[in-house]
């Protein structure tokens, strides 16, 4: 970008270089300078069948422009939604590497997370005519859905990448015998989604799942909801030499890099977890060169969670 | 007939495959899988030939061809254009061609006697394209989008079009090709129809996030319901590679 004297009073918006209409509002948001931001919170309370809308503005102003190159003020309107069969490839793109990349039926787990209205939360700009999807946030109970051919092929290749024997056992009765007390836990964003949404998703999901305990028609329904365990699928950047013990030249260097920030504490909080490899190919920045990208599964109690959520809001708010 | 298969997780199987009557081109990559439907549909019939395009796996978006010959961009490697001289039929002419416009799959719609190109191409390559291709060179767009190439897919028989496409160009298009045409979707409703699918005179192969409603339409108006690979290829048995000694 060429060197510009910083002006005060005009918007420059940045007009990157891509082709569709969608990247260009991620990458606008991108951009986004932060000063102060306040959010409203006009999240209206309705019984749980009926369509909601929660609307976070998040007002961002340039800092004192010593060294930029440019000063304006980006809006980016989000909007929570429910899941609609409309969002169906949106959707279906931020999962694409939700079981690193294998092939399996990943057009009925997007059905699936869609079908279920009442619990799940999607994340769009307003008045977006081209329906992006920034972010989607469900649970899903594996065993009400365990007929299904994306969930039994899940629990299949959760199975046979656990290769730590302590924790297959867990893995199994979680998956088989326990499966309708347990909460597959399904968050995806895009890279560079603000991270003040964090929160206010998450609490739509748990606010979300226990109005269903009440507002479900059916009892069968309503229980299953009443999740006793989260389980959650998820990558972070660890260190490659994680394994040996640190010596003090080294102690500079974080063990895990998380890419999302509840994992860090889902992490600290979990029952239990296992790594497990990636071959996707990673681009290595300078600074992540001695990490490798590796998945993780963790196993998360239902009363941890609102310890989660304290403490979600605590990370966000300081940074 | 209509098959419906995947590369790798993704549905856009034009992406990843050129399929026309005399031949078809295939990622290299991505699961067997993929590979083999092509193999288990084609074998018999025309040479399905792995290959990659300027190093990338993306070949049904840089590519363009019909039994007559096929463009490939300037940056495809020397490599890259010796093997697929040496493994598609003699009778077709591959010809690497100077355009700034690379991706040629994107802006060069044809089947074996009508081409349609996007309305910036040089008139050096439309004459080339009428040349190597032996077709007709229209420029044109559909429903006001350039990349004419990426929104409509047409055989010998029949084209599916962008689902946004008005009457009159829908008519307009139909008399200039010479076939029926559809507007139609893809993949669940997706609108880039060459990306989603790839089809010849007897044949299509669709993403298989493809609705039956889409399927049934591509069969009927691509006329895949009736049609059998013989009576096209014995038109063009001299041109096929029989045995490889």
């Amino acid at each position: 970008m060429p060197q510009e004297p910083a002006r005060h009073h005009r918007l420059l918006p940045v007009r990157p270089l891509t082709f569709s209409p969608f990247a260009r509002s991620v990458a606008r948001v991108a951009t986004a300078y932060l000063v102060k931001h306040h959010m409203h919170d006009a999240m209206q309370q309705s019984a749980g069948d009926e369509f909601k809308e929660k609307l976070k503005n998040v007002d961002r102003q340039s800092e004192s422009s010593e060294d930029e190159e440019f000063d304006g003020v980006v809006q980016a309107d989000f909007a929570f939604f429910d899941p609609k069969p409309d969002d169906f490839h949106g959707v279906k793109t931020l999962l694409q590497s939700y079981l690193n990349y294998k092939q399996w039926d990943l057009s009925g787990f997007v059905d699936l997370i869609l079908g279920q209205i009442t619990v799940g939360t999607v994340v769009k700009l307003e008045d977006d005519e081209d329906n992006g999807v920034f972010s989607i946030i469900t649970a899903l109970n594996l065993g009400r859905y365990k007929d299904h051919k994306c969930i039994t092929e899940l629990k299949e290749f959760l199975l046979n990448i656990c290769h730590e024997k302590d924790k297959i056992g867990n893995l199994r009765s979680l998956l088989g015998v326990e499966a309708q007390k347990v909460g597959l836990l399904v968050s995806q964003c895009v890279v560079n989604l603000p991270p003040e949404l964090l929160p206010p998703l998450y609490d739509a999901l748990f606010d979300e799942l226990s109005w269903a305990t009440e507002d479900e028609p059916t009892e069968e329904l309503r229980n299953s909801f009443r999740f006793q365990f989260y389980v959650v699928v998820s990558k972070f950047y660890k260190h490659k030499n994680a394994n040996q013990k640190r010596s003090s030249s080294t102690d500079k260097d974080e063990a895990f890099v998380y890419i999302k920030p509840e994992d860090e504490i889902l992490h600290k909080l979990s029952m239990w977890s296992f790594l497990f490899p990636l071959q996707t190919q990673q681009v290595a920045t300078h600074e992540l060169k001695n990490y490798q990208l590796t998945g993780i599964v963790m196993a998360v109690k239902a009363e941890d969670i609102s310890s989660f959520r304290q403490q979600l809001h605590a990370l966000i708010s300081e940074s | 007939m209509a098959t419906r298969l995947q590369f790798e997780n993704s549905c856009d199987v034009g992406v990843f495959s050129k399929l026309t009557n005399a031949y078809c081109l295939v990622a290299i990559g991505g699961s067997e899988n993929f590979y083999s439907t092509f193999e288990s549909e084609l074998a018999d019939v025309i040479p399905v030939v792995k290959t990659s395009i300027a190093g990338t796996r993306i070949i049904g978006r840089l590519c363009a061809g019909n039994k007559n010959g096929l463009l490939v961009p300037h940056n495809t490697t020397d490599q890259e254009l010796q093997h697929l001289r040496n493994s598609l039929p003699d009778q077709v002419v591959v010809r690497r061609i100077e355009e700034k416009l690379s991706a040629l799959g994107n802006c060069i719609a044809c089947n074996d006697h009508v081409a349609l190109t996007h309305t910036d191409l040089d008139k050096e390559t439309e004459e080339i394209i009428a040349d190597v291709l032996g077709v007709e060179v229209f420029r044109q767009t559909i429903a006001g989008n350039i990349l004419v190439g990426s929104y409509c897919a047409f055989s010998n028989r029949g084209g599916l079009v962008h689902p946004h496409t008005s009457i009159e160009d829908l008519d307009e298009l139909s008399t200039l090709l010479q076939v029926p045409l559809v507007a139609g979707t893809i993949n669940r409703g997706s609108e880039v129809i060459a990306a989603g699918m790839t089809v010849n005179d007897w044949t299509a192969f669709c993403g298989s996030d493809t609705t039956a409603t889409e399927l049934s339409v591509i069969e009927s108006v691509f006329k895949l319901r009736e049609a059998q690979p013989s009576a096209i290829v014995d038109e063009m048995r001299k041109s096929l590679i029989d045995t490889c000694v």
